[in-house]
């Protein structure tokens, strides 16, 4: 039973987005990739969904706020393993063009564990594309 | 309502809408900013691109032997903004359409634009200094004539010298 649900869920991981301190740039990209139907990210099985228990693959945004910090990480925590990271854009990633600000305590891979990264200001929804399908390349090995 | 009935039935007869990318051909829009591209055979290391860099991407620095100047662009901290290239002199640095970046977090810190100036030695008194690119003296003079050709293999202070003589 387990093995069969494993093969099943290989093809529809869930998508979480999480918004730490974005400008929203990346997250209209993120929308566009999901809603319009040029860069329909849900026919690689992919679907966003509203609750953080839901999720298998996280996505996220913006450099990590000294204000959303707490929340963000209290947010990835109740996301179940097995979980995929995604940085999405350059803030996450190194703090872009906010680095070393007193207003940021990222990169984000201090206190989170990151897979994959879309570097971009903001990446273009192929480069998310692309980066989706990394990230479930990685989850089918964890499941 | 009918008008809804009607574009309902005239999308039954299109094609999807759906850009093929994972599975197929997508499009590149002109002019679209992408990943940077580092040409070391233009570059005379002004430093104007680190100067102007919004996201502190670029760096350009002598090498531990002191044997030239290393380039290094960082593609995770570049914006895309495209003001290295507007304002580099030779246009030694250009941004390509390429824009897929997806990669591991391995891969992090490699994933960078490299390049190496070497030093060439000066004609008149041997001190190394960075090479005068052609785009240089393309963008200087009109014609290049002999007299400049040779004043190009010449570091600052023996060009003064020449001149003066």
């Amino acid at each position: 039973m387990k093995k069969i649900l494993q093969k099943i869920a290989k093809k529809s991981p869930w998508l979480y987005r999480i918004n730490a301190g974005s400008c929203n740039g990346c997250d209209v990209e993120l929308a566009t990739t999901a809603c319009i139907p040029r860069y329909d990210v849900e026919r690689l099985g992919c679907k966003y969904c509203g609750s953080p228990k839901h999720a298998d693959i996280v996505l996220i945004t913006g450099p990590l706020t000294a204000r959303v910090k707490e929340k963000v990480l209290r947010l990835y925590e109740e996301i179940p393993e097995p979980k995929v990271t995604v940085a999405i854009g350059v803030c996450p990633i190194s703090g872009g063009v906010f680095r070393d600000s007193y207003a940021i305590t990222g990169p984000i891979d201090n206190f989170i564990p990151v897979d994959v990264n879309v570097p971009g200001c903001p990446p273009r929804p192929q480069a998310i594309i692309d980066g989706i399908i990394e990230a479930i390349k990685i989850w089918e090995t964890r499941l | 309502m009918s008008s809804f009935l009607k574009i309902a039935l005239r999308n039954l007869f299109k094609s999807p809408t759906t850009d093929p990318y994972p599975f197929g051909e997508t499009f590149v829009p002109k002019g679209l900013r992408g990943k940077a591209k580092y040409n070391a055979g233009a570059c005379i290391a002004c430093r104007m691109c680190e100067h102007v860099c919004a996201g502190g991407a670029i760096q350009i620095r002598e090498v531990a032997d002191k044997s030239g100047l290393e380039f290094i662009l960082w593609h995770n901290t570049c914006t895309f903004c495209g003001l290295c290239e507007y304002y580099c002199p030779t246009k030694a640095i250009r941004l390509t359409e390429d824009y897929h970046t997806a990669h591991r977090q391995e891969d992090k810190y490699r994933y960078v634009e490299k390049g190496f100036i070497k030093y060439v030695n000066c004609a008149g008194c041997g001190t190394p200094m960075v090479p005068i690119s052609p785009e240089l003296l393309q963008r200087a003079y009109e014609n290049v004539n002999k007299e400049i050709e040779i004043l190009r293999h010449l570091c600052p202070k023996c060009r003064q010298k020449r001149a003066l003589r």
